[in-house]
């Protein structure tokens, strides 16, 4: 029996790919991942704006997203795919940012309707971001103001078909041109913007640690970042001898 | 003074009572009140207190940048009459300071507290002034006039990239947009100018 380490697969590292060790076995075993990783997708259960309502008949039995294997998710670290269903209103979109921060890799975003592309109707507005692509990467955009659900869809077979590809690697870039997207960001929060995710520490975890990851807006990041502390558990409740438990 | 048996009477005994206030009939249920500033809250006292309205289901506030004024519109339905009366008053732009009606209307608080951070007018008396919904901006109140929204826009954002390779591809062989979205966009404001 031949030994584990004859397959050298690296799953998350698709820059390592090409030097699998002339092992034909890594290629098929990659394709094959990137097959079921496209037929088994959770949807974070988070919408923004109007775009919102075109979700429930696609998710239920009049359209059926789950034949397709795309099916919602409560949670962001167990979800692969975040929908961006509209308008993101600048309170929102640091919402967004923590939430995709959260998600494991590999995450793909798609930005629905004709706000998260270019501002749409709120193209005017100072309350709202304008293109979505400046603050995080988005994977696809589904244009329409709304989009049916036959395109919402449409969409997601798109992504499905493109994760299959390994063309889908947004979330590679996040972190490769971290300084850029981390730019965007602090331009429309302030420079004190941060987040609890150390995402130049991921980008080296996952190896995609490049020349843009860091930069002056990292630097910038650095000044202000406060260490996160623990949250204080106790209920307030006090008990008998006034003493709270 | 004797009161009248039916409230239509009754309200119009009360508009009566309330000094230089001209009343005008907008509607079969609605009616306009135009009001000084000082005598406002006294009229919304005597229309709660006697003839039942009871609800005042918004404040609004009008910039009138051309008289130096903003202009607070109280409106307030009653069930007993089914009719809505918009009590109309004017205060300075500057320092854009009024009286807080929350002791007599509660929900006066949150409509005073969202007026106070789109408009910045300050109500004397109400139990919160903090931000309401916008509370990570820290701009000028955005709903004056003289705040130019298309301006913060163009610093704080970007605007997407209209001539993909597509389009450029149609242009060439002689389609594509009529008018590009720069044009389209600023179009209002070369009008205005011009």
């Amino acid at each position: 029996m031949s030994e584990p380490k004859q397959f050298p697969v690296k799953l998350e590292q698709p820059g390592h790919r090409e030097t699998g060790g002339g092992n034909i076995f890594s290629k098929v075993f990659d394709e094959l991942t990137a097959f079921c990783r496209s037929r088994s997708m959770f949807i974070l259960h988070y919408c923004t704006g109007c775009g919102a309502i075109e979700l429930p008949p696609a998710m239920t039995s009049r359209f059926d997203m789950e034949r397709l294997g795309v099916s919602p998710m409560v949670s962001p670290r167990q979800a692969d795919i975040l929908l961006i269903t509209g308008y993101v209103s600048v309170k929102t979109l640091k919402r967004v940012m923590l939430t995709y921060e959260q998600m494991a890799s590999p995450k793909y975003v798609i930005g629905i309707c004709s706000c998260t592309v270019n501002g749409g109707m709120y193209w005017q507005s100072y309350a709202t971001a304008k293109k979505l692509n400046d603050y995080m990467p988005v994977d696809l955009y589904i244009a329409g103001c709304m989009p049916r659900p036959e395109a919402v869809i449409t969409g997601l077979r798109e992504l499905m078909e493109k994760i299959r590809k390994g063309d889908a690697v947004g979330w590679q870039d996040y972190y490769r041109r971290y300084d850029h997207y981390l730019g965007n960001q602090q331009r429309l929060f302030g420079d004190t913007w941060q987040t609890p995710t150390n995402v130049v520490a991921e980008a080296r975890h996952y190896g995609l640690f490049g020349n843009e990851t860091t930069g002056e807006h990292t630097e910038l990041l650095k000044q202000h970042q406060e260490p996160l502390e623990a949250l204080d558990m106790s209920l307030g409740l006090t008990d008998k001898a006034g003493v709270e438990s | 003074m004797i009161e009248a048996h039916l409230p239509v009477e009754r309200l119009s005994v009360i508009l009566g009572e309330i000094k230089e206030v001209k009343v005008t009939k907008r509607g079969e249920r609605r009616t306009r009140v135009d009001v000084g500033a000082d005598a406002l809250p006294a009229l919304l006292e005597l229309l709660k207190g006697r003839a039942g309205f009871v609800h005042l289901s918004a404040i609004s506030c009008v910039d009138w940048p051309d008289d130096d004024q903003f202009e607070l519109v109280y409106h307030l339905w009653s069930y007993e009459l089914n009719l809505l009366v918009s009590a109309h008053t004017r205060i300075a732009r500057e320092p854009g300071v009024y009286v807080s009606v929350y002791d007599i209307y509660h929900p006066a608080g949150f409509f005073e507290r969202d007026i106070h951070e789109m408009f910045g007018v300050f109500f004397e008396g109400a139990p919160d002034m903090e931000k309401f919904i916008l509370t990570e901006w820290d701009g000028p109140p955005p709903m004056r006039k003289e705040f130019d929204s298309e301006a913060w826009v163009d610093e704080h954002f970007d605007w997407q990239d209209y001539r993909p390779d597509w389009l450029v591809d149609l242009e060439e062989q002689g389609g594509g947009v009529a008018i590009p979205p720069d044009e389209q966009r600023f179009s209002r404001r070369s009008e205005d100018e011009g």
